[in-house]
């Protein structure tokens, strides 16, 4: 064995040329004994291959009559990209998936919108090999996701518990008679009085009048749902907004809310919270950090081919900023590719020294950082501007509010003449500026926002954030160099990695980097996405709007969006005289929705407690650091959570302990409207409709139960505004509500109308070849004389802008238009709700903390490792079922760098415990060069506890759990919490409140 | 006997077997000569035939390669692969010492070699390339003596358990023949992998041959492999083995099976 050599393979890998023992051996037993024939083959050649969907000769298409070829949206990761499905026409049945050639989320490039369907599929072909071009693929996931569809453990009719919470046991229910009991409540269980929704459903009542601001009964409703797979909307609108609760979450705050957070910062939009991602196609220089595109990231695929396409044939070069090395490298591609491995949470140090040293060496772009307004900017025909120049009052009320007159115009000092001026009428300002002015008869000490920023990056020395970050001072100055070195089409990035105490201020202090240099809307820079088409409020309809539909006001459970010191309770401590601080628990003024929040506010009653929650395929208890703590909260219906609906497909960790369970569609039998939410720079909306038949129980009126479906019904049954007669709002008429269709078609219809130019007409040949026959009734009933422009639109999966609509000259076309924040007052002019402390308005280093500032031990001598997750490219926590990728890959390991496994004595293979302060897991130690020594990887997708990996039990028959879908590692069981907050809280980020799975301090011992 | 000694004995047997069968394909003048009549063949069937004139085949760029393993699912789906078998796979290394390490992958199917020695080694017939270079199995002539599987210097045959007979790549011949291109292709997320007609000088494969350097695998063996690769670290080829295939050994603590492709040597 040539260990010295350290050329080691990775986990599942093979080597050309070993013989095959096991197979080979096995073979030699058939023959020893002379067994002949298994099952025949199909075909003697082509084996048990399906026939094909189409036969190209000459380019000429004939399609088979045994399959059709239909549009959908993958589920199989949070990328959603657009597929075409091929499905048996006599069985129904899924046989392969294919990429969408019309979709950037599969292709590139990708077919022109007014391509003939026929043409589409010639494209893809062998003709000419025009297929190598055109290619449209599915990644691994999305190739397999499939098998979902027929899991044994899939949930097709309602369920109620009948033992106690997390028993497992379940009993089948008709739907009518789960509505009734989530709807009128009562001794549901024979554990005494439930209350149920309609009684929640109480818009008028307050919960506290001592709090008004707590609002009203409707908030005792939580709905969580997942990442947006297109119906988002449809819940938030049509339900949670008719029942009139605040509270609706998404799954933000345990995947990357951090990343989310720190963006919206930086944009100054908190609100719409855009994300932004490097044009790889035409970027010279990537600089990533926590996050590596086609390791894993969203879009997952497109990111991986423009990658690949640019350090093959474009300018593109890139370091990765990551504890582990992951598949964004390649040595095929030399030094076009780099690894710079960095401590888990070292991230912001390491950045906030870049910024330090760019700021010292007078290497940022001194002319665009001048630029201080939208006037400026386009006088000067530039992409984008800051607010560097603005200036930010240092005293008295105003304290952290950037300078505006009476009119709120922004005034600056301009460079050319020293005065102060309104921003409007300045084409370069100072941002060096700090000193008194007069503005309207008032004086005040004003800094301008880079002088803040540069005060920040002053406060530690080049060696101390080399020191903290554990990357040497010279790498780090080097890479603030080569960062300036290569003009504006530059990109920096960061995801899941940032996701520990500090990863807000990291993202901040990641994307300032690109502030330095112009980035922004710049061609070969970072993108705010190219937008999509209007959808749901658009040309024909809006279909967010009804009589009737409630404004949900108070504050919200997981005490987002809502600054502590706007509270009744600040103001009442106020009143009284007394310090308001500290709050009882920590308020998050900044962030969208916490999820990782909700079961322990509701437990604490802080800001009240919940009466019910219903989980739309969310799995928090799988996905949350730490949820373990959270186990007893919610197995306890007197605990946190009276009343617990999951709506569901699968039993999953989280929803195994609901009371009822309500199932959903499955992947292509769903509808949905999603746009990708970054990495594209042209329009681009994708939809998605029922391609296959659900194998749901269904209602009385013949609709499968799903969430779309269960929502309408449970609206009915509640008595709620925007359901039934009347309820869709079209331009000039009002139309009815009683199927998803309703909806769904019409923002078909608006998509398909949208602009000066709509969708052309599909033919019937068209209408044929995307096997939509059986929607023309409806299309015509519903999309009436726009039928056949929406046929069109469905025929090709979505609406989508051509390729060469990207940019205008160096600019993006769909630009970013507000001023980035180099200084962001809203955070600024905040405070942290239990020390008082105030936000720093600016990126800045802080240690890895607790939520009220005590330091997180990450040097202690039993805990001297930091663990970390890092995303799959072949699992995700949507690919449980899928028992295909299991033979990719198995199971997720203990990953472990070679030098601290020799000091540890621990070898490849060795079973390993992994403890924390406060969870421990175990597993198989993964010897890797690729990992930085100081850390423990854990790749994410492994240690399922749900979705089959258990034993159910179901009507009295019992479902033996599968042991391949429990193998593997989940970090989150290392979850942390953080004692400065009230009773049980996970550990999170400081400022957002997203979740810490990032740099979780460890011990690992041999078992 | 216990079954580890029957194991042994069984493997001893299958060396001797080879080169056995090693000697007589050295006396042989070429592949072709010691192939068997193959009724398929003879009736001049196009699926035994192929398509005359070209020669297929492939050329994998690793630049663009992500080790995404979209190829390796896309073939799973499409032809139907039983669990626990690959036709294709993309093995993922690490090279170097750290901090300076790379990752390396190598998509990895039937090289369809010129000179394949499992068909030479095939007593049935059951097992030849066609005239478009394509080397197929004829499932109804095989009656699954393993020989080739042993033949094959690149480990890229199977035993299939459904059929009971070897089972391989076909370059997803039926698509092929169809006009269309094989599902490791339309998938591949990079766009590393291009299938194309080594014999049409304008083809893809036949431009990336002339404009780059190219590499086959154990060039040595002789099989003049038909799939090329752009990039291939030569530190790839001839790697030790892992000391521990951790899924197999994940596999085996869950009670699995673990009769893979790759299952360690001498485990």
């Amino acid at each position: 064995m040539e260990t010295s050599r350290r050329n080691f393979l990775i986990g599942t890998s093979i080597v050309a040329g070993s013989a095959a023992v096991g197979g080979y051996h096995e073979t030699l037993g058939k023959a020893i004994t002379m067994q002949r024939r298994g099952e025949k083959a199909n075909d003697a050649i082509y084996g048990n291959a399906p026939l094909t969907e189409i036969t190209q000769k000459e380019g000429v298409i004939t399609h088979s009559n045994d399959f059709v070829v239909k549009p959908s949206v993958c589920n199989g990761c949070t990328t959603f990209c657009s597929v075409r499905v091929k499905i048996d026409t006599k069985s129904g049945e899924v046989v392969r998936v294919f990429g969408n050639p019309y979709s950037l989320l599969s292709s590139d490039p990708w077919l022109p919108f007014k391509t003939p369907l026929e043409e589409s599929f010639k494209a893809t072909s062998g003709w000419k090999e025009s297929g190598l071009e055109m290619r449209s693929t599915a990644c691994s996931r999305g190739n397999l996701v499939y098998e979902k569809l027929k899991d044994p453990f899939r949930v097709t009719t309602p369920l109620k518990r009948v033992g106690k919470r997390g028993e497992d046991k379940w009993a089948s229910i008709s739907i009518e008679q789960l509505i009734k009991e989530i709807s009128e409540g009562g001794n549901l269980f024979g554990e005494g009085e439930v209350q149920g929704l309609k009684a929640l459903a109480d818009t008028k009542t307050l919960i506290d009048a001592q709090n008004p601001d707590y609002g009203p009964i409707a908030n005792k409703l939580c709905v969580l749902g997942t990442a947006d797979e297109g119906r988002q909307n449809y819940m938030v609108h049509r339900f949670v907004q008719s029942f009139g609760t605040v509270n609706f979450m998404g799954h933000t705050s345990i995947c990357g809310l951090s990343m989310r957070a720190g963006e919206a910062a930086y944009l100054d939009d908190f609100v719409g919270s855009p994300h932004l991602k490097p044009d790889l196609e035409h970027c010279e220089f990537l600089l990533s950090i926590g996050t590596a595109p086609a390791q894993a990231g969203n879009p997952f695929k497109r990111q991986a081919k423009l990658l690949a396409k640019g350090r093959t044939s474009g300018a593109l070069r890139y370091v990765i900023v990551t504890p582990i090395l992951t598949n964004s490298d390649s040595i095929a591609v030399g030094d076009r590719s780099r690894w710079l491995p960095i401590k888990p949470s070292g991230d912001l140090a390491l950045v906030m020294g870049m910024i330090r040293f760019i700021i010292e060496e007078e290497r940022y772009l001194k002319s665009y950082l001048a630029i201080p307004s939208d006037v400026a900017q386009k006088t000067l025909n530039e992409v984008s501007f800051t607010n560097a120049s603005h200036l930010v009052i240092m005293e008295g009320a105003k304290k952290g509010e950037i300078l505006v007159d009476a009119a709120k115009a922004v005034h600056v000092i301009d460079k050319a003449d020293g005065m102060l001026k309104n921003a409007a009428n300045v084409l370069e300002a100072d941002i060096l500026y700090e000193g008194e002015v007069s503005l309207e008869g008032a004086k005040y000490t004003v800094k301008s926002s880079f002088v803040l920023l540069k005060e920040a990056a002053f406060e530690h020395s080049l060696d101390f954030y080399a020191k903290e970050s554990g990357v040497d001072e010279k790498t780090m100055v080097e890479l603030a160099h080569e960062f300036t070195s290569h003009g504006r089409s530059v990109g920096v990035d960061c995801h899941g990695g940032t996701m520990h105490s500090t990863g807000f201020y990291t993202t901040y202090a990641i994307m300032m980097l690109g502030a330095l240099v112009g980035n922004l809307n710049h061609k070969g820079g970072m993108s705010a996405g190219g937008g999509r088409f209007k959808d749901f409020n658009g040309a024909c309809y809006n279909l967010l709007a009804y009589a009737g539909k409630q404004k949900p006001f108070g504050a919200r459970i997981d005490r987002a969006r809502m600054a502590y010191e706007k509270t009744s309770e600040y103001k009442r401590k106020v009143e009284q005289g007394i310090n308001p601080y500290p709050a009882k628990d920590a308020w998050f003024p900044f962030s969208p929705a916490i999820e990782a929040e909700v079961i322990s506010s509701s437990a604490n009653a802080y800001p009240y407690k919940l009466g019910a929650l219903i989980t739309w395929n969310s799995n928090f208890i799988y996905g949350q650091s730490g949820s373990e703590h959270l186990l007893p909260l919610l197995k306890d219906p007197a605990k946190a959570i009276p009343l617990f609906v999951a709506i569901d497909p699968f039993i999953n960790e989280t929803s195994r302990y609901a009371d009822y369970i309500v199932p959903d569609s499955v992947l292509y039998e769903t509808w949905g409207v999603l746009s990708p939410w970054a990495g594209h720079l042209t329009k681009t909306t994708h939809v998605r409709y029922p391609i296959l038949k659900s194998p749901n129980a269904t209602f009385s009126n013949g609709e499968p139960i799903s969430m779309d479906s269960f929502m309408i019904e449970l609206g009915k049954a509640l008595g709620l505004a925007g359901f039934g007669k009347n309820a869709i709002n079209g331009v000039n008429a009002k139309f009815d509500f009683d199927k998803p269709e309703d909806f769904y078609l019409r923002a078909f219809e608006n998509i398909a109308m949208d602009g000066a130019t709509p969708a052309p007409e599909a033919s019937d040949d068209e209408i044929a070849l995307a096997g939509l026959d059986e929607y023309v009734p409806l299309l015509q009933r519903i999309c009436t004389e726009n039928w056949r422009r929406v046929a069109y639109v469905m025929s090709r999966g979505g609406r989508f802008a051509e390729k060469a609509s990207a940019y205008e000259g160096a600019k993006m076309s769909n630009a970013y238009k507000k001023p980035i924040a180099i200084y962001n007052q809203s955070v600024g002019t905040a405070f942290n709700a239990l020390s008082g402390e105030p936000f720093s308005g600016v990126p800045r280093y802080y240690a890895p903390r607790f939520y009220t500032g005590a330091k997180i031990d990450m040097d202690s001598k039993e805990f001297n490792l930091l663990a970390f997750s890092y995303k799959s490219n072949v699992l995700s926590s949507y690919s449980a079922s899928v028992e295909s990728l299991r033979d990719t890959r198995y199971t997720t390991f203990i990953d472990l760098s070679t030098t601290t496994a020799k000091n540890y004595g621990i070898a490849h293979g060795d079973h390993v415990v992994v403890r924390s302060r406060e969870g421990k897991v175990q597993g198989i130690c993964r010897i890797r060069e690729g990992l930085h020594p100081f850390s423990i990887g854990i790749e994410h997708g492994g240690g399922r506890e749900g979705e089959g990996s258990r034993s159910v039990h179901i009507d009295g028959l019992q479902k033996e759990g599968r042991i391949a879908r429990r193998s593997g590692v989940n970090i989150n069981k290392l979850g942390l919490c953080d004692a400065s907050r009230l009773n049980i809280a996970t550990l999170s980020d400081f400022v957002v409140g997203s979740n810490a799975r990032q740099a979780i301090p460890v011990h690992i011992e041999k078992l | 006997m216990d079954e580890k000694e029957l194991q042994q004995s069984r493997r001893g047997f299958v060396k001797k077997t080879t080169a056995l069968i090693g000697a007589a394909v050295l006396t042989a003048p070429s592949a072709n000569a010691i192939s068997l009549t193959n009724p398929g063949r003879e009736r001049g069937d196009a699926r035994y035939i192929g398509q005359e004139g070209k020669r297929f085949g492939m050329v994998i760029d690793l630049r663009k390669c992500v080790g995404c393993q979209a190829c390796t699912s896309a073939c799973k789906s499409e032809n139907r692969v039983p669990k626990e078998k690959f036709r294709t796979y993309v093995p993922e290394y690490e090279l170097g010492t750290y901090p300076n390490v790379h990752k390396a992958f190598l998509p990895q199917l039937c090289n369809h070699c010129a000179e394949p020695s499992c068909v030479s080694v095939c007593p049935t017939g059951a097992t030849f390339a066609r005239k478009d270079g394509i080397v197929v199995v004829d499932s109804e002539v095989c009656w699954g003596c393993g020989y080739c599987i042993n033949a094959c210097p690149y480990d890229k045959r199977y035993f299939n358990p459904i059929t009971n007979v070897a089972d391989k790549c076909t370059l997803c011949a039926h698509r092929v023949d169809h006009g269309l291109l094989p599902a490791c292709v339309e998938s591949c997320v990079g766009g590393a992998r291009v299938f194309g007609d080594f014999n049409d000088p304008h083809s893809a494969v036949s431009k990336l041959l002339s404009s780059f350097p190219t590499t086959v695998l154990k060039p040595a063996s002789g099989t003049k492999p038909r799939v090329f690769y752009i990039a291939l670290s030569g530190e790839i080829q001839g790697l030790p083995y892992s000391p521990n295939v951790l899924d197999d050994m994940a596999r085996k603590i869950d009670g699995m099976p673990t009769t893979r492709e790759w299952s360690t040597k001498g485990e």
